[in-house]
């Protein structure tokens, strides 16, 4: 058995890739930055289980992912609110879950949320593609350089995963992390700054902010399509010059209708750009589930700058909160004891 | 002298980035004092010269400055800036950067380039002249980008700069060398185009397993050369940066 572990086979994936923080200082090259959609839920899928926050991870849009482990490890469920279940016993989400060898790891679609994290102590260990083991599926590299699918076999760092477990043990995310996704607001409030562009839209950009959008199932890694009240002025502006783009830009096509392009943004763009949303609100955005109604908030730079400040810093090193697996005095739930 | 920021825009969004806009329309000056700009400032990150600037990228009429908020401010950056672009508005475009050539060797038409025949038709030429016209001067990179290893090269003679496809292509080939308007250009990997396919490379012009995926930067040259179907099946796949012409 030790000589499979750690291995992890796929036994059902849907959209699923391996992601990290993203492929960085080739965006001159066009080439993309993609990364986690939720940077945060990513970050917190490895420190639960005692990784640094950057390491790869399974990333599943839609939530739908069956794993088995060949040898022991720790792993966590993290982001869009599923069922989760180790060898069919449910389990909870956002904390470190010693499993044994043999076992079968399922979650089973969203239902609340988007996208889901799965992190597994040492980390998936892909052949890093220009620093990164992101996948860009577009572009057939990082990762597998395509979805995960059935009986892929996945590697990862052999650690002593019994050690880390009494590490992390009862570690958790705060509260507020948690509720970004399980008790979204409504409409979900995301926080922009004007874009590149905004200026060119005179009108358009006061209707943009106090007008609802709902994110349409025209989305993907690349960006989110939103319905709502279209922006016309930006086709009148004439012909502009291709600029760099990132996550977070809102493009607005001649059709008028905003998208807001996500990890795998191309790397420049010739439609006008009316807003950015902040890394966060990125994060926030990438739970939100084909129908969702957003509305935008306007924040200057100097705001966003430091809101960008601390988010990456809490990305770096999230803070974790400390939850006794049970109370003192009462016989631990047998549940628990499976797991051990 | 005159202000040398003049015209300039600078325009700081999303609590990261600046866009630094050198002037409003595209053209060949415009571009100069972009990319003038763009290797001082990869000089100075190269010589830690500059804090918290994570990553730059040029386009036809701007830089766009990536900077981490944890390292440094968009003041501190725009300043930064400004020392840039004065430095680099007194220095000649071959003082900043010294452009390599390459050469790139093209199938025109048929399978490779099915929007030869109508390129040629609209501009009143036989495909032959078309392939003549576009491989007699070489063309300055003005940037990469939308997608890996896409090359914006310019500009072509007036007579062949036709308008891109009213529907683009779901799939253009990894390798197809296109025209739109005055640009023409060369896909690195297969995506979805609008851009009038003239031709293919068999050279594997971008490779995410070498470092760099593409050895051509913004402000190099490049000269297209046609090549038969023999020769194409030869270099079929090797890479833009082992490329040797004879």
């Amino acid at each position: 058995m030790s000589l499979r572990h750690g291995e992890v086979l796929v036994e059902e994936a849907f959209l699923a890739t391996i992601q990290d923080m993203g492929r960085f200082g080739h965006r001159a090259k066009g080439i993309p930055v993609s990364g986690a959609l939720d940077r945060v839920s990513a970050a917190y899928a490895n420190v639960l289980v005692g990784n640094p926050s950057t390491a790869p991870v399974i990333e599943a849009v839609g939530g739908r992912i069956k794993l088995r482990f060949l040898g022991g490890a720790v792993v966590s469920v993290t982001g869009g609110v599923s069922e989760v279940s180790v060898n069919g016993v449910k389990v909870p989400m956002w904390e470190p879950l010693l499993v044994e060898g043999g076992s079968t790891l399922e979650v089973r679609g969203v239902e609340k949320g988007l996208t889901v994290y799965v992190g597994v102590s040492g980390g998936f260990t892909v052949e890093p593609v220009l620093g990164s083991a992101s996948t860009y599926v577009r572009g057939g590299f990082g990762g597998l350089g395509r979805y995960l699918r059935r009986g892929d076999a996945l590697q990862f760092l052999r650690v002593n995963h019994v050690k880390i477990f009494r590490n992390v043990e009862g570690l958790t995310a705060p509260k507020e992390v948690v509720n970004r996704i399980a008790f979204p607001s409504s409409p979900q409030t995301i926080r922009v700054t004007k874009g590149i562009h905004s200026s060119l839209f005179c009108n358009d950009f006061d209707i943009f902010l106090n007008s609802r959008y709902v994110v349409t199932t025209r989305s993907d890694r690349m960006g989110f399509r939103l319905e709502g009240p279209r922006l016309g002025s930006a086709s009148s502006a004439g012909k502009i010059p291709s600029i760099a783009t990132d996550r977070g830009y809102v493009q607005v096509p001649p059709d008028g209708e905003p998208i807001v392009l996500m990890s795998d943004a191309q790397t420049t763009g010739g439609y006008a750009v009316i807003a950015h949303v902040i890394p966060p609100d990125a994060d926030l955005l990438a739970q939100c589930p084909p129908g969702t109604e957003v509305r935008f908030t306007e924040v200057q730079h100097e705001e966003a700058e430091e809101i960008v400040k601390k988010y990456l810093e809490s990305l770096m090193n999230p803070p974790v909160d400390f939850e006794f697996p049970f109370s003192w005095g009462e016989v631990p739930p047998e549940e628990i004891l499976r797991f051990r | 002298m005159s202000n040398p920021m003049q015209g300039v825009k600078i325009k700081l969004t999303g609590g990261y980035v600046i866009h630094m806009e050198m002037c409003g329309e595209i053209s060949r000056e415009c571009n100069d004092a972009v990319l003038k700009a763009y290797h001082t400032i990869l000089k100075m990150m190269r010589e830690g010269e500059v804090k918290g600037i994570e990553e730059v990228v040029p386009t036809y009429t701007a830089l766009t400055v990536f900077y981490d908020p944890r390292k440094t401010t968009w003041r501190a950056v725009s300043n930064t800036l400004k020392e840039v672009i004065s430095e680099s508005s007194r220095r000649s475009f071959g003082d900043v950067f010294t452009p390599k050539q390459y050469e790139i060797p093209v199938a025109y038409g048929g399978v490779w380039g099915p929007d030869l025949v109508s390129v040629a038709s609209e501009a009143g030429l036989t495909e032959d002249e078309v392939i003549r016209v576009h491989t007699s001067r070489s063309y300055r990179c003005y940037m990469l980008g939308f997608t890996p290893g896409f090359l914006y090269l310019g500009e072509v003679d007036e007579r062949i700069a036709v308008p891109r496809l009213k529907n683009p292509r779901v799939k253009v080939p990894a390798g197809s060398v296109g025209i739109a308007g005055l640009q023409t250009g060369v896909y690195g990997i297969e995506s979805p185009g609008g851009w009038r396919i003239i031709g293919r490379t068999p050279l594997k012009m971008f490779d995410p397993r070498r470092v760099p995926p593409t050895p051509i930067r913004p402000g190099d040259l490049v000269r297209f050369f046609e090549v038969g179907e023999e020769e194409f099946r030869e270099l079929k796949e090797v890479f833009i940066g082992e490329f040797k012409t004879r």
